[in-house]
């Protein structure tokens, strides 16, 4: 019998703090208070101090006067700990097939278009252009089509990539504990899992159907994929579909859980952002500005100093070029959100419209006219397996 | 209210006392009682046959204090184990604050044979708070086995010089699941207060009171600096202000939306 | 005659006048057992016992007990 103290689990965290969207009238109402006096309080913590007060005040409205002064010192921050670089990564999509109906997303199973999905050859194809372009660091892309892309092909793939790629990583459908840890062993090192959204409501409404309907199962995935081992957890909320700051809010709640329990892995935070995408009206969205995507990449790096702060070609160009400046540490190029888009494989359907369409060599130009190194490899899986 | 939870037990104070190197039983109790400790911390040595009158502890009231054994004098993990099932045996409590010292001189912590024993005793039941140099990873490595707490030093037992360690005493109150006691190297009030104010849930102090002119005073002292500092600690003190070097505008893109 | 080692210690007890049992041992030292926590030949025996627990010649018995300490 061993003794020791309980740690409640993150469903119950978001449930006791009301942020899975039981307290939402009581956080909106606090945010609206937020003084002047408490934003200079919060600007005045060490860097990297977290606490859900701290976040809230520097998310708040009183708070986008002092942008520019929480920009500074996140600048700063983000170059004491990450150095002039930011890491380059290619998305490979491998399939558009899916179970799930998710309102927002372009891949949706009501959605009529040809569907493809990748051979492993075909994938193999697809990693070749990109590993020509000079990636090192690789993110396989898929919907749920379980049945074709099962841990099995993945980890196949993986495998044969991992001679090419230092780092492999997947964001696709949710796994157990015992097949994320089939995926590290074969070589995939980081999962990308967004729960899209913390609060209960709103993602009742935009996943009615297929296993993503279900929100614990959902927020429960990072932890498995903790348990499993991987080196680099992505969590994010997709930034539209409810109110970005109470997103935000429970974001960092599962960040902050997931780095005192799992504290050999390291979390990264997205900012996917609701684009168009064919078929899917927008209206129905609340979508964010630039200076509310500002704010939020601000406030989590002025609390998670070390958090890793992805952004993908999903935004466009002038904002990603004074994004990297602004504590992003990662960012794609070149990408093609259509299984088979690298070799130019015509009329499958993306995921999402790119925005910034620049060649990974443009990017690499931009960031070093920046005065920031484009780092194409930050760890060789090699050193891990023998 | 602002408790201080260890394992399943809830404590007022915040303030640890250990019971070594007073001059009498008399003064040693008179100090206890003036820090309204509630944990106390004893050692476990061979009784001295030849001497009929070495009991010292006899005159503190056990149910009023809760007598926490350590395993000083234990060189390796197997000394420390046998020390903590001896005590177990002695009291039938299962706690047990886990010391091992090979080195005399600075009486510093063993990491690999206090994460050894740590693993160990806690299957086997025990509460253990292990005493360990300020290592954050050692500090995780711990509570992944299943200690109630870590205890980093603030400086050599019985240096009196404060929190030398505090930077790496940051990291490990950061990322601690567990209640975190700083312990060893308190010379002064000021030293408990800054502990607490950097977030320490709580501190142990023996030389600094067992050696003072007036040890109840001293006693006292602490006390109340254990109080002030967890109260700066709990209000939100303000960090010195560190202000951004001036460099060009970063969101000056914003303001044409 | 019985030799028991004590606290590491060797001790000659003329014959008959070697203490039977644990309990007796703590009388003859004049060692409240209250306080005191015995290992005989390495195990543990709990104070409950120690008026049961028999000693023999050649056995080694360690007496402990609390002692002040930070």
């Amino acid at each position: 019998m061993t003794i020791t103290t309980k740690h409640p689990d993150i469903k119950k965290i978001l449930a006791d703090r009301g942020l899975d969207g039981s307290g939402r009238e009581i956080w909106q109402k606090r945010l609206a208070e937020t003084t002047r006096a408490e934003v200079e309080w919060a600007l005045s913590r060490p860097p990297g101090y977290y606490v859900l007060d701290r976040l809230l005040i520097l998310i708040s409205p009183a708070a986008e006067n002092f942008i520019e002064q929480m920009a500074q010192l996140a600048h700063q921050l983000t170059l004491q700990r990450f150095g002039r670089t930011v890491r380059l990564y290619a998305p490979l999509y491998l399939s558009n097939f899916c179970v799930n109906d998710c309102v927002y997303c372009g891949f949706n199973k009501s959605h009529k278009f040809p569907r493809i999905r990748l051979t492993i050859e075909q994938s193999l194809a697809e990693a070749d252009i990109i590993a020509k372009e000079g990636f090192k660091d690789l993110l396989l892309v898929s919907s749920e089509d379980k049945d074709f892309i099962g841990v099995d092909y993945l980890a196949e793939l993986a495998s044969i990539l991992r001679q090419k790629f230092s780092s492999l990583a997947v964001e696709i459908y949710q796994m157990a504990t015992e097949e994320y840890t089939k995926l590290f062993a074969a070589g995939i090192e980081g999962v990308t899992l967004y729960q899209e959204t913390y609060d209960r409501d709103t993602y009742c409404k935009y996943h009615p159907a297929g296993p993503k309907a279900d929100y614990d199962y959902r927020l429960s995935a990072p932890e498995a994929i903790a348990q499993a081992g991987m080196r680099e957890i992505g969590i994010g909320a997709l930034l539209g579909l409810s109110d970005w700051r109470l997103e935000t809010l429970a974001l960092a709640e599962h960040a902050h859980y997931l780095m005192k329990h799992y504290w050999q892995s390291r979390v990264s935070f997205s900012f996917p952002r609701l684009r168009p995408a064919k078929d899917v009206d927008r209206s129905q969205f609340s979508l964010l500005s630039d200076k509310n995507l500002v704010q939020m990449i601000l406030a989590l790096r002025l609390c998670f100093a070390d958090a890793g702060m992805t952004i993908s070609t999903r935004e466009p160009a002038h904002l990603r070029d004074h994004l990297v400046k602004l504590g992003i540490t990662r960012m794609s190029a070149g990408s093609k959100t259509n299984p088979g888009g690298y070799s130019g494989s015509t009329g499958s359907v993306e995921q999402f419209e790119i925005d910034d369409k620049r060649t990974p060599a443009q990017i690499a130009a931009m960031l070093k006219s920046q005065g920031l190194e484009p780092v194409w490899k930050d760890w060789d899986s090699a050193f891990a397996k023998s | 209210m602002d408790k201080l939870v260890i394992a399943d037990r809830h404590f007022t104070s915040r303030l640890l006392i250990g019971t070594g190197k007073f001059s009498s039983s008399e003064v040693m109790v008179e100090a206890i009682e003036a820090s309204g400790a509630e944990i106390v911390t004893v050692a476990l040595r061979r009784v001295d046959i030849t001497n009929q009158n070495d009991d010292m502890l006899a005159a503190i009231d056990r149910s009023k204090y809760l007598l926490l054994p350590n395993t000083s004098g234990a060189r390796t993990a197997d000394e420390a184990i046998r020390l903590s099932r001896l005590a177990r045996a002695a009291t039938g409590i299962n706690w047990v604050k886990l010391e091992v010292t090979p080195d005399p001189y600075y009486l510093l912590p063993d990491p690999v044979e206090t994460l050894k024993a740590a693993e160990i005793l806690v299957k086997e039941g025990f509460v253990v708070l292990p005493y360990i140099n300020a290592d954050p990873i050692l500090s995780k490595k711990l509570q992944d086995v299943g200690t109630a707490t870590v205890m980093p030093l603030a400086s050599p037992i019985g240096s009196n010089q404060g929190l030398k360690t505090r930077d790496a005493l940051e990291i490990i109150i950061e990322q601690a699941n567990v209640p975190v006691i700083v312990d060893a190297g308190l010379g002064l009030p000021s030293h408990a207060a800054e502990a607490m104010e950097i977030g320490a849930d709580a501190v142990l102090v023996n030389t600094a009171i067992a050696t003072a002119a007036d040890p109840a005073k001293m006693s006292e002292a602490f006390k109340f600096a254990v109080i002030a500092g967890r109260t700066a600690y709990l209000s939100g003190a303000a960090a010195e202000s560190k202000k951004a070097s001036a460099s060009s505008p970063l969101t000056g893109f914003l303001r044409d939306e | 005659m019985g030799l028991l080692k004590i606290n590491g210690k060797e001790k000659a007890f003329p014959e008959n006048k070697m203490p039977a049992t644990i309990a007796d041992l703590l009388r003859h030292l004049g060692v409240d057992a209250a306080t005191v926590v015995a290992e005989l030949d390495g195990q543990i025996i709990g104070r409950a016992n120690f008026s049961i627990t028999p000693l023999h010649d050649g056995q080694s018995i360690e007496l402990v007990r609390f002692v002040p300490g930070g």
